[in-house]
């Protein structure tokens, strides 16, 4: 692993590249456009104007999008000493991809079509050999323990036939690939950050398994080990009213965010808060090291950045298909880099 | 037998100015140049985003050079104390090491003092990279560390001029 001495011209370059991502003048811009194509033309005057016009249509912005963000990964790719630390970002993406997949290889078993098109180019393993290893049934090859992973669902499957089952079990997986591959880099930013989206998984999942009145035995199954709150602690939370999730978690960093959120009866207004104020809180977890001028966290900070930007972006954009209100639009919107 | 440690003797004294005369041209020296290579990666990184902000950048990135042309002068001074210039001046032991630890303060404060100017004028040049308004803060902050190498110049000079030969 690189020593962080070595992230000097890394750091520079990604302060750099910095004016490029969107200020909070551009967002509002967004949202002030009358519809999706009035979205998209102020899009176009942005950095997002190239892969906007190579991929043409205004209805496939969500492939534009895409590009933009895969873009972003494969320059740092290109100069980031560590190559593994922006591969720790993208392991969710080869998660994403296998469970595309696996769940196209169930529909096709029943006649139903494959849908390898929501595959995404993000992951460090190419679609196209995911496809060949799914379909050839050797997975050996494939890294972040997908090798057993993949045989271990796809018997899971077979078991139970419940869907959610394979999910949990891959979503274990990834989380479990992340905080190995965490660990390896020795530097306690970017544990941190993982363990940061781990508890901001937790809490998602605690939230809605919370609503639907699940039991706190099941409910540990969708929860995963390694965050900074043990399963243990956020099981006992269930039967606990919201509003005391935050005093109970008072001496946890993740206190404050669940302290942050306003519980007022609505529901869907409440899991949005929630997952705007968890992604507010992995960024505020790396932003530290925008002070140093050699910390690999950078990296991370940058990557999370653009991501949530494209987030904003695809945000505000359905919701001028869906003509939804621009105050309900902008409460969703995460918070700039 | 005394002739030989007499004539050891009369040479140790120029040897140990030449030793500290090497020793202010080599540390200060090495941590300019340590000092301007952190600097370079952080000019590299943004000058590959943005090569209009050079001028900046370069002027960044040559703070860190001083500490080197401090030694360099210190060093004139000490051989030129003895005359390795020009006629040599007999000088004893004493004298020698008086010399020889007068190079001492710019070798090392100019040593550590680059290197912290380089990480110090590498934030600045991140910080341009944003804002290229406020270069007037971004070179007051590394010019901080050059506070202690003028210092350290200073007192090895006064030392050298404290020091009579000849």
């Amino acid at each position: 692993m690189s020593r962080s001495e070595d992230y000097g011209y890394a750091v520079a370059r990604i302060r750099a590249m910095e004016p490029m991502l969107l200020d909070s003048g551009a967002i509002q811009r967004l949202l002030e456009a009358d519809d999706t194509a009035g979205a998209l033309k102020v899009l176009g005057e942005t950095c997002y104007a190239k892969s906007l016009a190579e991929k043409g249509a205004q209805e496939r912005y969500d492939a534009a999008l895409e590009a933009e963000l895969l873009s972003t990964v494969m320059e740092l790719r290109a100069f980031v000493p560590d190559k593994g630390l922006v591969d720790l970002f993208r392991i969710q993406y080869d998660f994403h991809n296998v469970k595309v997949l696996l769940k196209s290889s169930i529909l096709a078993k029943r006649g139903g079509k494959k849908r390898w098109e929501l595959m995404t180019g993000l992951g460090t393993v190419p679609t196209d050999s995911l496809v060949v290893s799914v379909e050839s049934e050797d997975y050996n090859l494939l890294p972040y323990g997908l090798s057993s992973l993949i045989p271990a669902a796809l018997a899971l499957w077979e078991q139970t036939r419940d869907i959610v089952e394979v999910e949990k079990l891959l979503d274990s997986g990834l989380f479990a690939a992340m905080l190995k591959e965490a660990e390896g880099f020795d530097e306690p930013g970017v544990l941190k950050w993982v363990k940061a989206r781990i508890d901001s998984e937790n809490f998602r999942n605690l939230l809605r398994l919370k609503r639907f009145g699940v039991g706190a035995q099941k409910a540990a199954s969708f929860l995963h080990a390694g965050g900074t709150v043990s399963v243990d602690a956020l099981v006992q939370l269930l039967p606990e009213p919201f509003e005391s999730w935050g005093r109970a978690l008072s001496h946890f960093d993740v206190g404050g965010v669940i302290s942050g959120v306003q519980d007022d009866g609505d529901f869907d207004r409440q899991i949005v808060a929630l997952e705007k104020a968890l992604d507010d809180y992995c960024r505020d977890v790396v932003s530290l090291a925008r002070y140093s001028q050699n910390a690999p966290e950078n990296v991370l900070a940058y990557l999370w950045g653009k991501e949530m930007e494209i987030k904003n972006i695809r945000t505000v954009l359905v919701s001028k298909g869906a003509s939804a209100g621009r105050d309900e639009t902008r409460r969703m919107l995460r918070n700039g880099y | 037998m005394e002739d030989i440690i007499a004539t050891m003797a009369g040479q140790l004294g120029p040897a140990l100015v030449v030793l500290g005369a090497a020793l202010a041209v080599g540390f200060s020296g090495s941590g300019s140049a340590w000092g301007i290579g952190i600097a370079n990666e952080a000019a590299a990184g943004i000058l590959t985003e943005d090569p209009n902000k050079f001028i900046y950048a370069l002027i960044l990135l040559a703070l860190p050079g001083t500490q080197g042309i401090y030694g360099f002068l210190t060093a004139l001074l000490a051989i030129n104390k003895i005359g390795l210039l020009s006629t040599a001046v007999p000088i004893t032991i004493w004298q020698g090491l008086g010399i020889f630890g007068a190079c001492l303060p710019i070798a090392i404060v100019g040593f550590y003092s680059a290197i912290w100017q380089g990480k110090s004028s590498a934030a600045s040049i991140i910080m341009i990279s944003k804002r290229p308004d406020q270069m007037g803060k971004a070179v007051i902050l590394p010019a901080m560390c050059e506070t202690y190498a003028v210092l350290g110049l200073l007192m090895s000079i006064f030392l050298l001029n404290g020091i009579k030969v000849g």
